[in-house]
């Protein structure tokens, strides 16, 4: 079934998930999502958070078709990933970058492990070269080409990750966690290019444990045992504290020192949830006492 | 209980045309209860060095004591270095292989000879110090968890074995917050107790100024700095230029240094930046009047 395109480029409405469970056990199964509705925007920047076991790769499996709900739908750009016949149309349009860079390279050279996507969707050979060139080029991977996986960084393997999955032209791409393997210049690197994705208008979902990774994001979904307990975007959502803590989560650096700072009688507005951001106001504020304390009139 | 490695060389696929020297003529000693943090970009050669600790992996050349044995000598029982030595791998997950969490976690001490009660005691307390209720999960199949609860069982099968030396690489990736921070916690408490070595691997900058006790930094195979945290994360040019940074504290000083307003000190920590901006801000007002 076709529904008629709009800006949501996802709609999960009502939908349930369970992993079968073992007959023997007592307990019920508990649902791994568990009723969850939410709408992303097409273009959108959603970032997924919530502690481990919380349902997240769970719901994103669900996104593309990877896992089918127990009950209630998902539509992808208007298709249901319980219509059959809509299966095609939605793995070209979701593409998946995983946490390992070890295991999703399956190639001996760069091209060919980008090429493998859209070979696979049996595009022409000519258009194949293209989008090896466009995608590696859009990761800064291009002069690599000809390398061995094997001898990249975690960082440039997850890029070309990365590359893989935009060589298949999706619209919507899942990160799960890309880069919780990664040295910090690789998650730097990782970061930047999902911020540029974000920029062309690919509809982005990250999944996370670092809170510093959300803060660019349009909105923030918490998940908590399978159901969504927030959402909001960085802003707001880093203003509520204590349900943060409550649902052992983190405060982003420059949240939690803004609070330590408003505590010893320093005057910091609200909303200022990035390392940037608090500094601009720091570095003013210094200016200000110092700029007084030139002028004793004042 | 101490560590002495010398001049330690590891070669991957020696004489192919893609031979790796993974590990260049690293040596270092660890003195008995030192807690020590091994940082580098990946492919520096962390994990390659410490598979040597424990002999999974065999040297090219060089030698390693373990106390007084040379675990790198021919004749010696692998099976009593891993008693002493354990190792959680970087991706414990593939380390799982047992039907049930529990079966899985009381793996090492039933190769111990240990009596059942204590096995079962020891899968309790390991299952507790990594935050798994028993009741919910010894049942388990440790396939069918998510990610961070497939990482928690890996981390409960080597601490039940009560290691004199406890090495573990990057055990904390993948894990929410709160996680992240039990598991530090239990590292820390496992050292109290026990008082032997710690090493862990971490791209974690925040985490391993505030824990060791001297950081390693690896680089293209070679320790490339050995000090203290002030000392390693005081230089945050080199560093950045071998892929690593400075944990968030520090980048932000630096930032605000940079731009005017230095601290003239290094600073590590939320609570030293802190006292840091609030005597400086407030400080100034006062100096006034
Ligand atoms: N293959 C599986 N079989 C059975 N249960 C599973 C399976 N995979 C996950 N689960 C369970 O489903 C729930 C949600 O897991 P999911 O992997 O979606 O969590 P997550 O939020 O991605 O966690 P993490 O942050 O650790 O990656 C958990 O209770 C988990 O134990
Ligand atoms: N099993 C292996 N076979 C061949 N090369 C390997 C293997 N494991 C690691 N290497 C190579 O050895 C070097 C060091 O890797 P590793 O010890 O895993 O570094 P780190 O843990 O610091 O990321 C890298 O060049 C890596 O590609
Ligand atoms: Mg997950
Ligand atoms: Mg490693």
């Amino acid at each position: 079934m076709n529904f008629v395109k709009d800006d949501k480029m996802i709609r999960i409405e009502d939908l349930v998930f369970e992993y079968g469970w073992d007959e023997e056990e007592a307990a019920a199964p508990v649902n791994a999502v568990d009723h969850v509705s939410l709408e992303v925007e097409r273009g959108s920047f959603t970032a997924v958070i919530g502690r481990n076991g919380s349902g997240k790769s769970t719901l994103a499996k669900n996104i593309n078709a990877l896992l089918l709900p127990a009950s209630g739908r998902v539509i992808v750009d208007g298709f249901d990933t319980l219509d059959d016949a809509a299966l095609w149309e939605i793995r070209q349009r979701v593409g998946m970058v995983f946490q390992n860079p070890d295991n999703q390279l399956v190639s001996a050279v760069v091209e060919d492990d980008v090429a493998f996507g859209p070979e696979n969707l049996g595009v022409a050979p000519d258009e194949i070269r293209e989008r090896i060139r466009f995608s590696l080029t859009a990761v800064d991977m291009y002069a690599h080409r000809k390398m061995a996986p094997h001898l990249l960084s975690g960082g440039q393997k997850q890029r070309v990750a990365i590359a893989g999955v935009i060589a298949m032209k999706p619209e919507i791409i899942i990160f799960d966690e890309p880069t919780a393997m990664l040295d910090p210049e690789g998650r730097a690197e990782v970061m930047g290019i999902i911020e540029r994705l974000h920029e062309e208008n690919i509809t982005v979902v990250l999944i996370t444990h670092f809170m510093e990774e959300t803060l660019n994001s349009d909105r923030i979904v918490i998940m908590d045992r399978g159901r969504i307990a927030m959402e909001g975007t960085p802003a707001e959502i880093f203003s509520r504290t204590a349900e943060i803590e409550a649902l052992d989560l983190k405060l982003p650096f420059a949240v939690e020192l803004t609070a330590r700072l408003k505590e010893r009688g320093i005057d910091i507005p609200a909303g200022l949830i990035t390392e940037r951001a608090l500094s601009e106001h720091l570095l003013t504020l210094w200016k200000g006492n110092e700029t007084s304390d030139l002028c004793p009139s004042e | 209980m101490s560590i002495r490695v010398e001049n330690l060389t590891h070669i991957y696929n020696k004489g192919l045309a893609y031979e790796t020297k993974a590990v260049d003529d690293v040596s270092f000693t660890v003195a008995d209860g030192e807690f020590i943090g091994i940082i580098g970009h990946t492919g520096s050669g962390k994990s390659t060095l410490i598979q040597h600790l424990n002999g999974i992996l065999k040297p090219e050349s060089g030698s390693i004591f373990i106390g007084d044995a040379e675990i790198t000598a021919k004749k010696i029982k692998m099976n009593e270095i891993r008693k002493r030595v354990g190792l959680v791998f970087q991706y414990p997950e593939y380390q799982l292989f047992e039907e049930t969490v529990s079966k899985d976690i009381a793996f090492g001490p039933k190769n111990l000879g240990l009596s059942e009660e204590e096995i079962d005691e020891r899968v309790r307390e390991a299952m507790q110090m990594v935050g798994l209720d028993f009741a919910t999960y010894a049942g388990r199949s440790p396939f069918e968890l998510s990610g961070g609860q497939k990482r928690r069982v890996a981390i409960a099968g080597v601490i039940a074995m009560r290691p004199e030396v406890l090495i573990l690489d990057e055990p904390t990736a993948g894990l929410d917050p709160k996680s992240h921070e039990d598991i530090l916690n239990m590292v820390k408490s496992i050292r109290h107790r026990a008082g032997g070595i710690v090493i862990l691997v971490s791209h974690n900058m925040g985490d391993v100024a505030e824990m060791a006790d001297r950081v390693f930094v690896m680089d293209g195979g070679k320790l490339a700095r050995v000090g203290t945290p002030a000392e390693v994360f005081a230089d945050e040019a080199f560093l950045k230029r071998i892929g690593l940074g400075v944990p968030p504290a520090a980048r932000m000083a630096n930032d605000l240094a940079a731009r005017g307003l230095a601290s003239g000190r290094v600073i590590l920590n939320i609570d030293e930046m802190t006292d840091f901006l609030a005597d400086t801000l407030s400080g100034a007002r006062e100096s006034k009047s």
